[in-house]
């Protein structure tokens, strides 16, 4: 029975394509009728950063191409859209020894243990050990060395030049990026040189109403927000680009989608009333987190996964592992497929796998509002524990409880929500709130055996923006103020305190992060200064980043900028290494699988210190010049 | 009896003559409100049509301009080229709506407030120095004008920003523009009101960015209520974020988009009536910017399509002034001081011409009550434009110059005007349109 429905879905999947391709037809043999409109840029972007050099030298070539076409039977408004772009980022040949070829070297690891440091391959070796010749210590960083010191936690080496250099840690179909990937982004076997590529056509419904079609490559956005995804998720981003720090339509990872609105317009009782429907029938893709060794990656999480999985396919040291206790423990040497990454469990095509969203968005009067849903892929990682893995000491495989042995999962992310703006005449300011529930996401727990667990969460964002004379600094142009405030409540949160430290979930089962932003206008708006902060309350990591924009005519724009962080960095959380997967030869006197909560900052500290306590070190000048025709 | 019969008879032919009187008085009110040059074409000494004033002839009408531009002249920024006086002839529909408004139109008891409205020009009389609500009275006619008909687009609107010293163009911006009248509709279906209309509103103003690269596919939709009390909806799709923002619509004398204007300025007057003190000074015959376009040397470069359209040429002292005629015409003088204290100008003077109701000449004076900016909006008879517009009785906007005196700088606006109903329908001026037309 399920098959035939999943049968029957698809085939109806594919008569919708099939039906959109046919009602192109006529269309697409329009379009020699009309001129193509060509606009387009170059621009480079040029960062530096504190202590590792050039960390960007990005030169982007983007090409912008529209069509209108004349009306054709029942469809009108015809337009074509498509937005090509490429790009070379010089960073890895111009920095190599940071972050391409050269990059990395020869490491040791901490042994608190002994009061010293041990290289690569230089630890207590299990009785199920690896061979230092199928993960030499050459190529590599410490984990989270950027960031932090040891200091008594988890660490061990992570690979960090190109994946066609060092293949080790390289995850594959996820974070398996060669030399010219990450010089030329755009051009791999999704190509991303596509960036858009869509049509929009209108047709009327007998009732008078009419439906407005988009069909094709392209960004959908949901929600009042700016920087942060609370709604605005149907598409993944990629954070290699710059983290979280660039305008998310360049961001945005555009994916083959049909979105229909059924405008409605104005009612007895709706100045405006539109019903969206979304199908995302592209093959999945999750966010691009960036790779290790690459100057943008978020979260430090790449570095985590290639380590990880460096661990899992040969085997490695492990800083201050053996008999770990918060007085230290001994650098230890695990075999191949004992802890680690197995693998990238990558959802394949399928209809079952395309998402789908609907969305009744508004006016009535002042107040402008949203329903949404959506059905889709988690576009982040879950790491999922019990994986068989080999028991170090006696050579048995089995799935061990806690150990820390994953596979990476995408699992099915189910979402409502709403959204409203107000516009309050009273002190002519107006408001946007967001609202997000999603069950189905996965979070780190060591308190569970797998040490995953599933929560529902609740995101939702205030803001309120402001238009405001300072005559003493500009009479004839008001400055923008805007605030806004982003919450997180993870609704099955998990923390016990243990023996050794905390345990459960390392994500805060309540966290805030406030934005502010401040720009002002001079010289007809070709002069633009702002300053743009993000503080994380509970990280306590704060983020500034002032920019001076000019014009210096139509064509040509130069942006000056800097990104700096001030706060608290690195955070620790319980690692599990005191988990005691394999009993009795992991125990300090706690049952199997029974974690005591000793902790450091890797790997789920990341987790508390999120991307801004995690980028302390990342400090950039920068440098953009855009060149418009 | 007989005598209750004859005392009957007077009293019904009394009435039915009151009742002619008063309709040939009502008649007399429309037919001076929109034919003022049927019988005289005004004149002035030593003024006459293919002359051209300039520094050396302009303190002999100095009378007929406006003290700004008669600075202009006098400092040779500027020359003037006289043309013909020509009826500008409003659509006759709007001039019978006013007919069948006439005398049910009542200001309400607060600045803002008008009762009995359904179209045309609310109060066609001549202005009375001594009626302390005429500026008030005034503004009503211009705000509930023939201003661009029912619907209108400008597609496209070149906007360019000038160093008016050294007469660089910093900036050219290319918008279309279209409006839509919800309520007080004379010519095009449905009339006088489209329906449904829940938030009641009057006016709908759609903006659409073509150009440059960083504000294309920028769009700004202002929705304006029928109660002048309320401030506007506006919305904003900005290119870069590709998501619609509601805007704050308070500082409506903020630059926009950083020109010489404010979105207080466009159309000579773009606030709410209750926002101003509105006073009437007088009546004069003025130069004023109005003329045919067909018959202009136009601007061969900046725009060109298929219909051969140019726009008007700019010329003068940083390339700032609008090379078109300009024509003796009967103007309403009304002086408009902002009632908010904190408001940076101290007053504007608008020169409303009293065919039309248009407001081609505007002098804005800062706080300290120096000369800040004086704003021309060149009017263009329908009949000598695109063929689209004849008959259309729209009187034109087609080009325009806000100066801004003491930064020596400012916006030139040349109009591709296009009074067609398919260019501007209701859909467009909801928020979903930037949804759906936005990439």
């Amino acid at each position: 029975m399920q098959t035939t429905t999943r049968t029957n879905l698809r085939n109806l999947g594919f008569a919708m394509l099939g039906g959109t391709g046919v009602a192109l037809m006529p269309l697409a043999s329009a379009l020699a009728e009309e001129e193509t409109r060509y606009t387009g840029f170059y621009e480079n972007a040029t960062h530096v950063r504190d202590s590792a050099g050039l960390s960007k030298f990005r030169n982007t070539l983007q090409l912008n191409a529209d069509r209108a076409l004349e009306d054709r039977g029942a469809f009108r408004n015809i337009k074509f859209h498509g937005t090509f772009r490429g790009s070379y980022d010089g960073v890895y040949d111009l920095n190599s020894s940071e972050y391409g070829s050269g990059a990395g070297g020869a490491i040791t690891l901490e042994n608190s243990a002994a009061g010293n440091s041990v290289p690569h391959g230089g630890g207590l070796q299990l009785p199920y050990t690896f061979d230092p010749a199928n993960n030499p210590n050459e190529g590599m960083l410490v984990l989270g060395e950027r960031l932090h010191k040891t200091r008594g936690g988890v660490a061990f080496g992570v690979p960090v030049r190109p994946c066609d250099k060092d293949s080790r840690g390289c995850i594959d179909d996820y974070l398996d990026a060669d030399s010219n990937d990450l010089r030329f982004p755009e051009f791999n076997e999704r190509l991303d040189f596509i960036r858009e590529l869509y049509m929009d056509f209108d047709h009327d419904l007998p009732n008078g109403d009419m439906v407005s079609w988009r069909v094709g490559k392209q960004q959908v956005i949901w929600g009042r927000t700016d920087l942060f995804r609370v709604l605005d998720v149907i598409n993944p981003v990629d954070y290699s680009r710059n983290n979280i720090y660039d305008e998310l339509e360049d961001i945005r990872i555009p994916m083959w989608i049909a979105k229909a609105d059924w405008r409605m317009g104005a009612g007895e009782v709706f100045d405006d009333l539109n019903l969206s429907f979304v199908w995302n029938f592209d093959k999945f893709r999750p966010h691009n987190l960036g790779q290790c060794g690459t100057p943008n990656s978020i979260l430090d999480a790449a570095c985590f996964f290639r380590g990880m999985n460096n661990l899992w396919e040969n085997g490695g040291t492990v800083a201050n592992f053996a008999g770990a206790s918060p007085a230290g423990g001994v650098a230890t040497d695990f075999g191949p497929g004992q802890i680690g990454i197995r693998k990238a469990h990558m959802p394949s095509w399928s209809l079952s796998n395309t998402q789908f969203g609907i969305k009744l968005e508004g006016v009535y009067g002042d107040l402008g509002f949203s329903l949404n849903a959506l059905t889709y892929r988690s576009q982040l990682p879950s790491l999922r524990g019990g994986v068989p893995g080999q028991n170090g000491f006696t050579g048995e495989v089995a799935p061990w409880p806690s150990l820390i042995a994953f596979d990476i999962h995408f699992p099915r992310v189910n979402l409502l929500g709403g959204s409203l703006d107000y516009y309050s005449q009273a002190i002519d300011t107006v408001f946007r709130f967001e609202v997000a529930h999603t069950s189905g996401e996965e979070f780190a727990n060591t308190l569970q055996s797998r040490l995953f667990s599933e929560s529902d969460v609740t995101r939702y964002v205030i803001g309120a923006d402001k238009n405001v004379f300072i005559p003493f600094l500009n009479p004839g142009r008001a400055f923008l103020i805007s605030g806004q405030l982003f919450g997180q409540h993870i609704h099955e949160h998990q923390e016990e305190k243990r023996a050794w430290g905390k345990a459960g979930m390392p994500d805060w089962e309540q966290n805030w992060i406030a934005t502010l932003l401040f720009k002002g206008w001079w010289m007809n708006d070709r002069l633009s200064p702002q300053l743009l902060a993000a503080h994380d309350f509970r990280a306590r990591a704060t983020a500034i980043a002032p920019s001076v924009e000019y014009l210096f005519n139509d064509n040509l724009r130069i942006i000056a900028g800097a990104n700096v962080k001030v706060g608290r960095g690195a955070r620790e959380y319980d690692d599990c290494r005191s988990c005691n997967p394999w009993d009795p030869f992991t125990s300090a006197g706690q049952p199997e699988g029974y974690t005591l909560g000793l902790g450091g900052y890797e790997p789920l500290g990341r987790f508390r210190a999120g991307p801004i306590g995690m980028a302390q070190k990342e400090d950039e000048l920068q440098l953009t010049l855009r060149y418009s025709f | 009896m007989k005598n209750n019969k004859n005392t009957f008879r007077l009293g019904v032919l009394t009435l039915a003559l009151a009742a002619g009187c008063a309709q040939a008085a009502d008649e007399t009110v429309i037919e001076q409100s929109f034919q003022p040059y049927a019988k005289n074409k005004p004149s002035f000494a030593g003024l006459s049509a293919g002359m051209t004033i300039n520094q050396g002839n302009v303190a002999q009408f100095k009378d007929i301009l406006d003290p700004a531009f008669y600075g202009f002249i006098e400092k040779g920024w500027a020359e003037l080229k006289v043309g013909e006086t020509t009826s500008f002839d409003l659509h006759p529909n709007y001039v019978e709506a006013t007919r069948q408004g006439m005398d049910k139109i009542q200001l309400g008891a607060k600045p803002g407030e008008i009762k009995g409205w359904v179209a045309g020009r609310p109060f066609p009389q001549e202005p009375d120095v001594n009626d302390p609500r005429a500026g008030e009275k005034l503004a009503w006619n211009y705000k509930y004008g023939y201003n661009w008909g029912d619907s209108a687009a400008i597609q496209p609107f070149y906007w360019k920003f000038r160093d008016m010293n050294s007469g660089k163009v910093e900036r050219t911006i290319k918008f279309n523009f279209h409006f839509l009248n919800f309520t007080g509709r004379v010519n095009q279906d449905p009339k006088p009101a489209i329906t449904p209309n829940p938030s009641d509103l009057f006016r709908g103003i759609y903006v659409n960015v073509l150009e440059p690269h960083d504000v294309r596919n920028t769009q700004l939709l202002i929705h304006r209520a029928q109660d002048d009390l309320k401030r506007d909806n506006s919305w904003l799709y900005l290119g870069f974020q590709r998501r619609v923002r509601r805007l704050a619509t308070g500082q409506v004398t903020d630059a926009f988009l950083g020109s010489d204007l404010m979105i207080e300025d466009f159309e000579g007057y773009n606030g709410r009536i209750s926002d101003m003190k509105w006073t009437y000074k007088g009546t004069r015959f003025m130069l004023m910017p109005f003329y045919n376009h067909n018959d202009l040397s136009l601007d061969s470069e900046t725009h060109k399509d298929s219909e051969g359209y140019q726009v008007v040429a700019f010329g003068g002292q940083g390339g700032c002034f609008p090379n078109i005629t300009w024509q003796l015409r009967k103007v309403y003088e009304v002086e408009a001081a902002p009632v908010d204290a904190g408001h940076p100008l101290a007053k504007r003077v608008h020169y409303m011409d009293a065919q039309t109701f248009t407001v081609p000449r505007t002098i804005s004076y800062d706080r300290k009550g120096s000369l800040w900016k004086t704003f021309t909006i060149g009017q263009a008879h329908p009949d000598h434009h695109l063929p689209v517009n004849k008959g259309s009785g729209v009187s034109i906007d087609d080009s325009f110059s806000m100066i801004d005196v003491q930064a020596m700088h400012c916006t030139s606006g040349q109009f591709k005007g296009v009074v067609d109903a398919k260019l501007s329908p209701p859909e467009m001026f909801s928020v979903q349109h930037m949804r759906a037309t936005g990439n």
